[in-house]
């Protein structure tokens, strides 16, 4: 039924793991209701606008390290793991 | 003098916005008051009575569907084309990230992205300013006003494949208006099929015909909330019109106008009917936006994997610039 969508094991991996992680922060949520503050990014944010922000610049990153530099991707993928880590944590 | 004009009109302006602030403030806080009050208490009773009933959520279920086979089955789809050799759903390779590499490196995807960021470059500096001045010499009161709202919105209500319609008629040389007044009347050589400027200058001019209009009505919008007492102080003041523009209603438009600016690059960006009506993305390449080259690899030639590859970083650049529109928008003087 789904021979369409022409699954590949990494992608479904990255989407369980976006899965994952929305249900994880729901349940965060729950447990500590998030609160809204400013941090360097100059605007009031909570924290999963920060993860939204986070996982965009890493996205900027992985895209613009593989338009100009033939250097690993994982190194690209340690560099947005950071991005996204300084901006959820100080964002 | 036009300097001493302003200032004089900048300090009255205070005045009259001060006493008006005081007055904004005295109800601001009052009701600011009432509304710190009224959640602490209705914290207080929830805490301890009863649990909230959250079922009127399942309401927003027929969205959710509708959104997941509309837009995210179809996206987690790209995302899988873009990492893959697709000959059919049973003969296909993995190909990692190869595809990702090869268009952010393809001259012609790179032309086409910095094409279409000058373009929406230059239908904001036309339209903004443009839509700025038809609104500031709009009619305020009388019958001018239903009849000028009217004429002003006419091209919004036009389809977008019918004014590209309208428009490859129009340039024509041989038949259209416009094309035929330049090359005989004005006696210089037009023609939007062979010189790739002529057909640059005829997209910008139909998006500029298209959608100035809504930056008119946005900002004649945001100029009939000014109160009437600035304009009559300025007037007080003998303040000239150049004066009263720049210190009264242009500070008072900011909002409006970082809509307009967001509205009209999010739709020049992504601009396609149009061109493909008019162009379709030639001659040679000189009107090939991201969104005409990109159906051509996805449609055209069917190669799903650079085009997969391809409509991710579009939607990366769509995506950030929507973010920035909506933080604006919400989260503006908080």
């Amino acid at each position: 039924m789904i021979e369409w969508m022409v699954w590949t094991p990494p992608t479904a991996l990255v989407f369980a793991g976006l899965a994952l992680l929305l249900a994880g922060m729901t349940v965060w949520a729950r447990i500590s209701p998030p609160v809204a503050r400013r941090g360097f990014l100059r605007i009031e944010t909570d924290r999963g606008d920060r993860l939204y922000i986070g996982l965009i610049s890493a996205a900027v990153v992985l895209t613009v390290w593989i338009a100009v530099t033939d250097l690993s991707m994982w190194l690209a993928l340690a560099c947005a793991l950071l991005v996204l880590l300084v901006i959820g944590r100080w964002g | 003098m036009t300097g001493r004009g302003a200032d004089e009109i900048s300090t009255t302006g205070a005045t009259v916005a001060g006493g008006q602030v005081t007055g904004e403030v005295l109800t601001g806080d009052v009701l600011a008051g009432a509304a710190r009050e009224a959640p602490g208490e209705q914290d207080a009773s929830r805490a301890d009575t009863r649990t909230r009933n959250n079922r009127a959520w399942f309401l927003v279920l027929p969205v959710v569907v509708s959104v997941a086979f509309t837009a995210v089955i179809p996206l987690m789809t790209v995302v899988n084309f873009s990492v893959q050799d697709i000959f059919s759903p049973t003969d296909r390779i993995f190909v990692g990230l190869d595809w990702f590499r090869s268009v952010t490196r393809d001259p012609e995807i790179r032309a086409a992205l910095l094409r279409t960021l000058l373009f929406s470059a230059q239908v904001l500096l036309l339209e903004i300013p443009l839509g700025v001045a038809l609104a500031v010499s709009m009619p305020r009161r009388g019958v001018g006003v239903s009849a000028a709202l009217v004429l002003v919105a006419l091209p919004l209500l036009i389809p977008w494949n019918v004014v590209g319609t309208i428009w490859q008629i129009f340039a024509r040389g041989d038949i259209g208006l416009g094309g035929w007044t330049i090359n005989n009347v004005l006696g210089v050589n037009f023609n939007y099929t062979l010189d790739s400027t002529d057909a640059w200058i005829t997209v910008l001019l139909m998006d500029v015909w298209h959608w100035t209009p809504l930056v008119a009505l946005l900002a004649y919008a945001g100029l009939r909330s000014i109160p009437d007492p600035y304009f009559q102080a300025a007037q007080i003041d003998g303040a000239s019109a150049w004066a009263t523009f720049r210190h009264i209603q242009l500070p008072r438009l900011r909002g409006v106008l970082t809509i307009a600016i967001l509205l009209r690059f999010m739709d020049s960006f992504m601009i396609y009917t149009e061109p493909f009506v008019v162009t379709g993305g030639g001659p040679g390449n000189a009107t090939s936006f991201l969104s005409i080259l990109l159906s051509k690899i996805a449609v055209g030639q069917f190669d799903l994997g650079p085009a997969g590859a391809f409509s991710l970083m579009y939607f990366l650049i769509v995506q950030i610039v929507s973010y920035v529109f909506f933080t604006v928008l919400t989260r503006t003087g908080r």
